[in-house]
């Protein structure tokens, strides 16, 4: 269970549950038993499937009853019109709603549209924009992520056309709403170097230094956040920006980014009279990198990790590992 | 300071079969034989083992074989699945008593897990094709229980998690998903099942290790993901990953144990999410196992990989054979 508040039972409220229960249990068990019976026997028609409506709205964990229903729907296939499959999708909209955490119903979901009756790209487009406005609703949404890059595969496969420029977009877009939006940042890792690899971007020297300006707004924005701070340690090592800005440029742009992190930290360090964790971190990174290229450079690395080990000593055992590194 | 309530956890699972006038109790047998393995498991790192009668657990197990298949299903006359059947099998190797499965009934086992991987290595649920790192942990912990790996089904399932690992050096549920601490655990035990922990580089593993340890949040939880609730089945997910990979000190022992133990139900026993939740077997199960991990409450010593009693798990004939 997640996220249930503890509740305190007087023996008054026992009684009461008890006695809903009892024939709450009733029903349920005898509709579960009688579904079974009807799946054992084989019985494929509209009444065991109305049946397993009912079950699912109940609990739409049960995934026997997931399994048969689907079973049920591919006997009865030939006779199913359009209204049909849209009803369909209709029903796990409804759970949905109201279960946005339950796998089996994202997965009915997912075969729903995979075995409509329409086979062209339009629902799956249709799907694409419901799926945008669930993720409105809940942006870090871990099924909603995970399903909108299935019907992204879906549509791509079915036009034959990348979409990797419209979903960079849309994850530009979400961290542009809420610079915290992990998911969002994880998927922009996820696409560049793809791109990169596919040639989908033009200049890409010009989009590694429009990068650099992004993410030192981001840090500007939110430095507490570690979202953006993973996404930096990730990208100043990646092979794709030393490939378009060659060595010289990458250092100049790892200075500038390293000298906005001082900038920030001493910022905090005046305001809170603390420094920021996460431009230490960072700093680290940024040297190693440096360090990598073989920029001649004074470290303050140890005095870094010296000051963390104060600041963030829940974690002090990974920095007395790299203070010991060789 | 807080303290474990040992005792209290210990009558918490051995009441929760007794709740059948509970709603909830019918709602969750989906869940049945996996409940059965974390209440067994959280017995025996309480060294209570003997609060569940075996002979009955065992039987309950057999009646969710499925003979059709040759999966376990969550209850009896339910559908046999991937992650029932891991319950299943972990509970008769806890009892030691795998042997009450044929010669033939392993076979079929075997056949139904195998029969569940896809081409790229990847394993679904059920014939339904849900497709999860979950479930290629699930389908090699089950197959190493049995003894039954080849290079057949360990190959193309070490590259298909291999696609998984993301840039922040956590894993995700299929490649290209965002990392999250259930997946790592799943796919670093995975990985470590089949003695392929080397397929990452040990800067991998350094990133890897940073990500997981920043999942601790002030409160000394643990969390799935960055900028979520600490949770205490975290507390399993995050620090086994970190015990897999050798860098279980990177997070705060103390902190973490007070939080688990904030969790407790003073009253009923048993363990939620984070305080004041709800207590359920899942969350009482992982809470333990992560106290386990760390030392504390001369607790029985748990194996990181299979999520078992040590004593249990150095049975296993270990990979490639």
């Amino acid at each position: 269970m997640h996220g249930v508040k503890r509740k305190q039972w007087t023996q008054e409220l026992l009684k009461q549950k008890k006695e809903q229960d009892r024939k709450r249990i009733t029903q349920y068990r005898g509709l579960v038993d009688k579904l079974l019976d009807s799946r054992d026997s084989k019985t494929y028609n509209m009444e065991v499937f109305k049946e397993t409506t009912q079950l699912l709205r109940i609990n739409p964990e049960y995934n026997a009853g997931w399994n048969y229903r689907r079973d049920i729907i591919e006997h009865l296939s030939p006779e199913l019109k359009h209204e049909f499959w849209e009803d369909e999708l209709a029903f796990s909209m409804a759970l949905l709603k109201d279960y946005p955490k339950v796998y089996w119903i994202w997965n009915h979901r997912k075969w729903t549209l995979e075995n409509h009756i329409d086979k062209s790209v339009k629902i799956w487009l249709r799907e694409l924009a419901i799926v945008s406005k669930l993720l409105q609703m809940d942006p870090r949404n871990f099924h909603g992520w995970h399903y909108r890059r299935i019907l992204v595969a879906e549509i791509e496969g079915r036009t034959g056309q990348s979409r990797d420029g419209e979903e960079l977009q849309y994850a530009i877009d979400n961290t542009n709403k809420n610079i915290s939006n992990y998911s969002a940042w994880h998927q922009k890792a996820t696409l560049i170097p793809k791109m990169f690899e596919k040639d989908e971007i033009k200049d890409k020297k010009k989009f590694i230094q429009d990068e650099f300006t992004y993410i030192t707004n981001a840090i500007y924005t939110d430095a507490e956040d570690q979202s953006v701070w993973f996404y930096i340690e990730w990208f100043v090592k990646n092979h794709i920006v030393i490939d378009a800005l060659g060595r010289d440029e990458l250092i100049q742009k790892l200075q500038e980014l390293q000298e906005n992190i001082l900038a920030i930290n001493e910022d905090d360090l005046q305001f809170s009279g603390k420094q920021n964790n996460w431009c230490l971190k960072v700093l680290i990174v940024l040297e190693d990198v440096q360090r990598n290229l073989k920029v001649q450079f004074t470290p303050h690395s140890h005095e870094y990790l010296a000051q963390l080990i104060e600041a963030d000593p829940m974690r002090k055992n990974r920095y007395l590992h790299l203070l010991h590194r060789k | 300071m807080s303290t474990f309530l040992r005792d209290k956890h210990i009558a918490y699972v051995q009441s929760l079969d007794k709740h059948h006038e509970s709603f909830e109790y019918w709602l969750s047998e989906h869940l049945r034989l996996n409940g059965v393995y974390w209440g067994l498991t959280a017995l025996c790192l309480m060294d209570a083992k003997e609060i569940f009668n075996k002979d009955e657990i065992v039987q309950f197990v057999m009646k969710c074989y499925c003979k059709s298949t040759g999966g376990f299903g969550p209850f009896p006359r339910h559908e046999a699945h991937i992650h029932a059947t891991l319950s299943g099998i972990q509970v008769l190797a806890t009892y030691d008593a795998l042997d009450v499965l044929s010669t033939e009934q392993v076979e079929q086992t075997v056949q139904f897990i195998r029969g569940n991987q896809l081409s790229d290595g990847s394993f679904q649920g059920d014939r339904f094709g849900e497709v999860d790192t979950r479930f290629v942990y699930t389908s090699l912990s089950a197959l190493s229980i049995l003894g039954k790996l080849t290079p057949e089904v360990v190959d193309p399932a070490v590259e298909f998690i291999m696609r998984c690992y993301n840039f922040d050096g956590g894993f995700g549920l299929c490649p290209g998903a965002e990392s999250h601490s259930a997946q790592c655990f799943v796919c670093l035990g995975a990985l470590a099942i089949v003695g392929r922990l080397n397929e990452l580089s040990e800067d991998q593993l350094e990133k890897t290790g940073w990500w997981l340890c920043e999942r601790q949040v002030p409160e000394g939880g643990l969390n799935g993901r960055p900028s979520k609730l600490p949770d205490v089945c975290y507390s399993w997910w995050v620090l086994s990953s970190l015990a897999i990979i050798g860098r279980l000190e990177w997070i705060d022992y103390e902190k973490l144990r007070e939080f688990i133990l904030k969790s407790q139900d003073s009253k009923k026993g048993g363990i939620s999410d984070r305080p004041d939740n709800e207590v359920d077997v899942f969350h009482t199960l992982f809470g333990i196992a992560g106290l386990s991990l760390m030392g504390f409450e001369n607790l029985i010593s748990i194996d990181p990989v299979y999520c078992m009693p040590y004593y249990v798990t150095k049975k296993f004939k270990k990979y490639p054979y």
